[in-house]
């Protein structure tokens, strides 16, 4: 049974009451219409159990063990203490070690990759008679996560893709995007210069813009040998003061275009060696004048065949390629070799690894409040639980 | 009232060695709550339960949670001897629940009865009667005016710290004792 909780003024009389009760057990007189009261409760007050003396020595020694347990049980205690105590705080803390990891590990693995790296490659139908943009066939591309900003050591890890060659003819081109400090714009497109020169390039087009400000920008189309595509995209990904932003690589097979191209080269000579010798036997100036005007056709056509194959050599033998630099603000990392850590690139760490750990102090908060709740209410319902059985027992003792 | 001069002065002074470095002063101040308040303890919880070995154990159970949870103690809520029946009391509850699960207690000790055969070596007369008499009224009390009796005379609390340990407010706990005492005084002049 629980009262009112809430203090209220107490009546006169009851107060006058306890006051008598708490001058008697002080010792104190108290007035003659209180004596009945008096007595009572000096008489309870006399009624007072004894502590009996073998439990006296009992509780006193436990308490000044500190409620250690006896001599005789210790070998049993600790051990039950370990399994209950320090084991589910191992386990708990592993836990909470695999979670930890496990944020940082989604929340580093997550927040990559907003450039890319893509190959496209695309195979020209029988008889598509235009080399340039490839048309009819099946085209297929394809595109994989790469960090925002690869460190030239980092790409120049990333093979190059090449096509199967095995007696195909195969048109290759590549597109590389670099960034570089715009102070550093003459270092690296210098650099672009060297790299293709020593690997028998040639240089189509060049545009290289310098502000003197932060901006700043060049542009290169280049041809290089395409056995040698492979050794110069891994060159220029790895020029020093530029970082990849991103690389293509395509590839376009012409094979069928090359045998046609072939097959009307043939055709031509064939029809113009048959002019040729049915012009031997002519007679008539007539007959004469019909043959030269199309043994002309002929070696015209033998002429743009040959030029179309040779267009097509020139395309398979040497690949297109297209690289851009653009300035950024930040500067790039040093020369290789050096490490390339400096303080610009510890800030940029130490940002990193305090947004992760807020990432993770976020991600816990958002497990853990849940179940705080739930952890609080369970105690909560179970105290009040509790307590009302207590208050049942008292009741219906 | 100063409890811890009044009550439980037969404490083993056992307990005056030295504690360790560490903690010195919680065990410090437990010991002088255990020195104060050991006597008053047991007596509350042999007048709840009328039954001296379940008494020690609670007794016991209590100083020991109060050991372990003494750092928990908070001053600004009360006084130490309130947190100390506080937890006193569950114990003792939890005793009765304990009884209550198992089976009701057959030919529990009559206090009334013990306290009978003292009195008639002691005492004489008019005093033994009213003793008799308020002994029979105590034991008719149900369990929850029985423990308020304990707490107030037998464990010595003041009417702050019975309304702490109870739960309730303070006039609530002047109240119930009165009730109480009114009727243990009805019930003596009956039996008179």
């Amino acid at each position: 049974m629980r009262l009112l909780d809430y203090d209220e003024p107490i009546d006169p009389e009851i107060a006058a009451v306890l006051d008598a009760i708490d001058a008697t057990l002080s010792g104190e007189p108290v007035d003659a219409q209180y004596a009945d009261t008096a007595e009572i409760a000096l008489l309870l007050s006399a009624e007072r159990p004894a502590v009996g003396p073998e439990f006296a020595q009992s509780i006193d020694e436990r308490v000044a063990r500190r409620f250690a347990p006896a001599p005789a049980s210790v070998p049993v205690g600790p051990r039950r203490r370990w399994w209950s105590s320090q084991f589910w705080e191992a386990t708990g803390a592993l836990a909470a070690a695999i979670g930890l990891i496990v944020a940082i590990v989604v929340i580093a693995g997550g927040g990559q990759g907003s450039p890319s790296m893509s190959s496209a490659s695309s195979a020209a139908g029988s008889g598509a008679g235009s080399s340039g943009a490839p048309s009819g066939p099946p085209t297929r591309s394809s595109s994989k996560a790469q960090p925002a900003l690869v460190p030239p050591n980092g790409s120049s890890a990333t093979p190059t893709l090449q096509p199967p060659t095995t007696g195909r003819k195969v048109v290759q081109s590549a597109q590389l995007d670099l960034a570089a400090a715009p102070s550093r714009m003459d270092d690296v497109a210098q650099q672009v210069y060297n790299v293709i020169g020593a690997l028998g390039g040639i240089v189509e087009n060049s545009t290289v813009t310098q502000t003197g400000g932060p901006a700043g920008y060049a542009d290169f189309q280049l041809s290089v040998p395409s056995a040698s595509l492979g050794q110069a995209m891994s060159r220029l990904s790895s020029l020093n003061y530029a970082q990849v932003v991103s690389r293509t690589d395509s590839s376009q097979d012409i094979t069928d275009q090359y045998g046609a191209a072939q097959r009307s080269l043939a055709d031509a000579r064939a029809l113009r060696t048959s002019l040729l010798k049915q012009l031997a036997s002519a007679i008539t100036t007539e007959q004469v004048a019909s043959l030269q005007a199309q043994i002309h056709d002929a070696e015209a056509s033998i002429s743009s065949d040959q030029a179309t194959l040779n267009r097509l050599n020139h395309q398979v033998g040497f690949s297109q390629l297209s690289v851009e630099i653009n300035a950024r603000s930040a500067p790039a990392p040093a020369v290789h070799g050096s490490g390339g850590f400096g303080i610009g690139q510890a800030a940029h760490d130490a940002g990193r690894v305090l947004t992760v750990a807020a990432g993770v102090v976020l991600i816990a908060l958002a497990v853990l409040s849940p179940l705080a709740l739930l952890a609080a209410l369970a105690w909560w319902v179970g105290s009040t639980v509790r307590r009302r059985r207590r208050e049942q027992a008292l009741d219906a003792a | 009232m100063d409890h811890a001069l009044v009550r439980s002065e037969g404490v083993s002074e056992t307990l005056t060695a030295s504690p360790s470095a560490s903690g010195t002063t919680s065990w410090a101040r437990f010991e002088a709550l255990y020195r104060s308040s050991r006597d008053d303890v047991y007596a509350y919880a042999f007048t709840l339960l009328r039954d001296a070995a379940a008494a020690e154990d609670v007794t016991a159970l209590a100083f020991e949670r109060a050991y372990r949870r003494r750092r928990t103690f908070d001053s600004r809520r009360g006084e130490e001897r309130g947190w100390l029946f506080g937890i006193a009391r569950n114990a003792a509850l939890d005793e009765l629940r304990r009884r209550r699960r198992v089976a009701a207690l057959a030919g529990e000790p009559s206090r009334a009865a013990d306290a009978s055969e003292a009195v008639s070596e002691d005492d004489e007369g008019e005093v033994a009667l009213r003793r008799t008499a308020v002994q029979t009224a105590l034991a008719m009390l149900p369990a929850r005016e029985r423990e308020i009796v304990a707490l107030k005379f037998h464990a010595g609390l003041s009417n702050a710290e019975l309304a702490r340990v109870l739960g309730v407010s303070e006039s609530n706990a002047g109240t119930l004792l009165y009730r109480t005492m009114e009727k243990l005084r009805k019930a003596c002049n009956a039996t008179a």
